[in-house]
């Protein structure tokens, strides 16, 4: 099976290890992975701060990009939402929305497309340790999402997974809201931390990098030593 | 008795809409009827005990009894909490459930029960602002929210269930009901044939309460504190 | 009052909702029993979603007929003895109401708890008309006696804690005995039975009006509003034009979602369904009915992208589970409706100008959306806000706007992006220790005041991956 990677630009800058685990990962699950160069931002920041026109340019960048692929994956339930949102907000320009009506259609979250697509759920991985997962708002509420991570990390052997208390809150990141509502959002991610360490995992285990990143910094100030994980870093470890 | 400003109104609604004034609406069939499945095909014991757990919930006594027993189960609420003052709903039910001896005899023994009766006007207002119960009864009872509906009218003043600290409801099992939605139908297809809804429908789940003294659950706020719910097995 | 409850800055605002440790205290457990509540009611019946679908589909019927349900509405309520009032601003409403009041030499004002009035000023109406109005919902009296306005529309007085109330209590009606709250409840019920006797008129909302009968249907736990409308021989019910719905059979459904949501409970203490005047030979009850149907900039929401938020019944499921609420409390919000209902309505009714922060109080996390029992999308809705400020309002600083024009051409331009991937640990390096970010420059400077930011890779992802796919050619032709 043909997959294009959607890498992200928080992975591409911040954590290319991430993607080179999605990548590894993909290719054990068979499939052939490429990487279309002429993808960037999938135009978030902008949309969801109102800048709708500036939002556009992004938007059709990726559409291009990603025009001839087959399947579109990402290692991100918020990023992906994103490109689900393309023919809304493409909507006045008919030829434009049915582009993106198609890249809509064949785009999906990493762990969605292995377990509703390839139809796997065990990836044959090993991960020693206690870890607890925090299921991102997009990714649950918007795209759905919520069964297939914990699926797929259940069958991790030597994973001990643990409930993380009032996991379906949000970190607080929502993208330029940390920014521009700093105050309430160092707020929501210290209520997140906290919850983190009282589970008193080893790791916390996310499926979007900027929710990661957000808490990660939180629990980094906090010098808590629990460690951040992408899900492809666990799913593809031996 | 006027409508004040009305088409003017209705205009700027339409004109928003983008679209002519409306006379009529024909209501849509709705895609999905999730209130219909509720208990659905439970007969009357079964109902009955959907109420019985209901009543724990909502901080009600749920006692049951027979048509035979039922001044006596009366008699014990009352004693039960020392009332002496009793205001009932009249009406063509009071000889129907047998209470009007039943009362009567009360009367030789010392309580103060006093019948609703429009005659003597404003009067039973203060009447049951000085009660210590009140009994009225249940026109439709709803299993799933364990709630008594009352249609209030001229025998049944709404102060009866209101103004005294203890609500007693004499509820006959054939009242019994799913949920609102079977109650709600009655109301619409009386309306349907042109038969008026009553003044005042009043749905009465348990005693009164509050929760907004830091979200502390208190029993008994502006309505009664106690309420006993009295179901007549065989009426 | 009006929709607006002060006058500090959203700043201001913000940081009190953060300091105020008791409050978010209050806000988070109230939080904790609501959610609980809401769930186990949702899980009861099974098939919440469901449930959800049918309320949204009433609703929106609803709303594409509103001008013919409020003629039936109007025309039942007169047919039952009541009088009608459409008032297309508080200002008519008020006046109407004051000159019921005038005609029946009213004196003193029985409330039960209503947003529409909160959000019209009708006390500050009525108490210039020289009647004294007495709000009778426990948690409204609270704050009535203590001049605080609601920070919450189920729970109004959630932020205040019992000694508060003590404390109030003691200061203006000499109240004598301890916090507790039963104690407390009980001093209020003693005080305010004899304002229900008094009383000349009986004032109260309406959650939904049902026109096939012209009924107004109230729903409250405490019983204040079984009083206000069984009591006075005057009765006056204020409600929100949207408040309505076609029968029977949609208001029981709709009744259900509320109470469930709201409180998680099947159906509240009582449920009183009021049409017109008391019969002749009924002996309690208004002899009097009016109903005022207040549109108050309701109506401007109709046919445009936001006319789903007229379909709110106010129950507060998404307030309940709003993370921003919970750590800026309802009075943050500055408006009579707060959290990601009020987000969205409060601007619609009372303008951008003053409320131009507000869309911007949402991570979009989407909770609102997913606990609204009608599916109201609200945070599309806080998005469309957005970009209203943004595109038609143009109120967004010029730093921002010029950082989006940049964004937008970094984003559309490979190369540029390319570049800024390698480019970026180069430019942060200034900043960066031990692989990460503990004060950064300009709007990095807002993260990390409360965290860190990690330093950007040595090699993106990109370049990693040409070099793979390169060696993996060379690979090919050996």
């Amino acid at each position: 099976m043909n997959v294009s990677l959607f890498i992200t630009c928080l992975c591409d800058t911040f954590t290319p290890d991430v993607g080179k685990d999605t990548v590894q990962l993909l290719e054990r699950c068979g499939c052939e992975v490429d990487f279309p160069a002429g993808q960037t931002c999938c135009g978030q920041p902008a949309y969801n701060s109102g800048y709708t026109t500036q939002s556009k340019q992004a938007v059709k960048q990726m559409i291009t990009a990603f025009e001839a692929s087959e399947y579109v994956v990402g290692p991100s339930g918020s990023c992906v939402q994103m490109v689900k949102e393309y023919p809304h907000i493409l909507r006045d320009e008919p030829e434009w929305r049915k582009r993106a009506e198609h890249l809509a259609g064949r785009t999906y979250e990493l762990t969605q497309f292995i377990v509703a697509v390839l139809g796997i759920d065990d990836v044959h991985s090993t991960f020693q340790g206690t870890a607890t997962y925090h299921p991102s708002c997009h990714m649950t509420r918007l795209l759905g999402v919520k069964d297939a991570p914990r699926r797929l990390l259940e069958n991790v052997q030597g994973l001990t997974l643990i409930n993380l208390p009032q996991g379906e809150d949000c970190c607080g990141f929502g993208g330029t809201f940390a920014v521009k509502n700093a105050a309430i959002s160092a707020q929501m991610v210290e209520e997140k931390s906290c919850h983190v360490t009282e589970t008193k995992a080893e790791y916390l285990i996310g499926g979007d990098m900027g929710c990661l990143m957000n808490i990660g910094g939180r629990l980094s100030r906090n010098e808590e030593d629990v460690k951040v994980l992408h899900i492809a870093q666990v799913l593809n470890s031996q | 008795m006027t409508v004040y400003n009305r088409e003017r109104f209705l205009d700027q609604l339409a004109g928003q809409l983008g679209r002519d004034r409306r006379t009529s609406a024909e209501r849509p069939a709705y895609s999905v009827q999730p209130q219909e499945r509720v208990f659905q095909g439970a007969d009357q014991d079964q109902l009955l005990e959907k109420l019985k757990e209901q009543c724990k919930i909502i901080h009600t006594n749920c006692l049951v009894t027979t048509a035979d027993e039922l001044g006596e189960t009366l008699r014990h609420v009352w004693d039960e909490d020392h009332i002496q003052n009793i205001v009932s709903a009249g009406g063509p039910r009071l000889e129907a459930y047998g209470l009007s001896d039943i009362y009567e005899t009360m009367r030789q023994d010392g309580y103060h029960v006093h019948v609703w009766d429009e005659q003597e006007g404003r009067k039973n207002v203060t009447t049951a602002e000085k009660a210590g119960a009140g009994i009225v009864f249940s026109d439709v009872t709803l299993a799933e929210s364990g709630t008594v509906t009352l249609f209030n009218d001229r025998w049944n003043g709404r102060s009866i269930s209101l103004l005294p600290e203890t609500f007693v409801a004499v509820i006959p099992k054939s009242t019994l009901v799913p949920r609102m939605t079977q109650a709600a139908r009655i109301i619409h297809e009386q309306e349907k044939k042109g038969v008026p809804v009553s003044s005042c429908v009043s749905f009465i789940t348990g005693p009164s309460n509050s929760a907004d003294i830091e979200m502390n659950l208190i029993v008994g706020v502006h309505g009664p504190v106690k309420a006993t719910y009295i179901v007549v097995d065989d009426m | 009052m009006s929709i607006k409850i002060g006058t500090k800055t959203y700043a201001d605002r913000i940081q009190e909702g953060i300091d105020n440790t008791f409050m978010r205290h209050a806000v988070s457990s109230a939080q904790g029993r609501f959610r609980t509540g809401r769930l186990k009611a949702a899980e009861e019946l099974g098939d919440w979603e469901d449930w959800r679908t049918l309320g949204e589909e009433i609703r929106t019927h609803t709303m594409e007929n509103l001008d013919y349900y409020l003629y039936q509405l109007s025309e039942q309520v007169e047919k039952r003895g009541g009088t009608v009032f459409f008032a297309e601003t508080a200002e008519e409403a008020n006046t109407y109401v004051q000159k019921v009041a005038e005609e029946k030499q009213a004196r003193k004002v029985v409330k039960s708890k209503s947003m529409v009035t909160e959000e019209i000023g009708l006390n500050e109406a009525l108490e210039k008309s020289g009647c004294e109005v007495v709000e009778s919902d426990l948690g409204e009296w609270i704050l009535q006696l203590d001049e605080d306005p609601p920070s919450h529309i189920v729970t109004p007085a959630l932020h205040k804690n019992k000694s508060q109330i003590r404390e109030t209590f003691v200061k203006k009606k000499g109240y004598t005995k301890t916090d507790d709250p039963e104690e407390l409840a009980a001093f209020a019920r003693e005080q305010l039975r004899q304002d229900f006797l008094e009383a000349d008129i009986g004032v109260t909302g309406c959650n939904f009006a049902v026109a096939e009968s012209g009924t107004v249907t109230l729903v409250t736990n405490e019983g204040n509003a079984r009083m206000v409308s069984t009591l006075p021989d005057t009765q006056i019910a204020v409600m929100g034009m949207e408040r309505i719905v076609p029968t029977w059979e949609e208001l029981e459904v709709l009744v259900s979602l509320l109470t469930r949501a709201a409180v998680g409970q099947k159906l509240t203490s009582y449920i009183t369904s009021l049409t017109g005047t008391r019969l002749e030979n009924e002996v309690d009850g208004p002899e009097d009915f009016h109903l005022v149907i207040v549109d108050n900039g309701r109506s401007k929401i109709l046919g445009t992208e936001f006319q789903s938020a007229l379909h709110c019944i106010r129950c507060a499921a998404c307030i309940n589970v709003c993370p921003v609420y919970r750590h800026v409390g309802g009075h943050s919000y500055n408006s009579i409706y707060p959290g990601p209902i009020g987000a969205v309505l409060t601007p619609l009714l009372d303008g951008y100008e003053d409320h131009k922060e507000l869309p911007y109080a949402s991570s979009l996390c989407a909770a609102c959306t997913e606990a609204c029992p009608v599916k109201i999308p609200l945070h599309e809705h806080l998005i469309r806000h957005r970009e209203i400020i943004v595109e038609k309002e143009q109120k967004t600083t010029k730093a921002e706007r010029l950082a989006m024009t940049g964004f937008a051409q970094w984003a559309s331009t490979p190369a540029a992006y390319k570049l800024s991937t390698k480019m970026a640990g180069t430019v942060l390096k200034p900043w960066t220790k031990d692989g990460s970010i503990k004060n950064g420059p300009g709007p990095m400077k807002a993260w990390t005041a409360a965290r860190d930011f990690p330093a950007p890779a040595k090699k993106s992802f990109r370049t990693w991956f040409d070099e793979r796919e390169k060696r993996r050619e060379k690979d090919d032709r050996l």
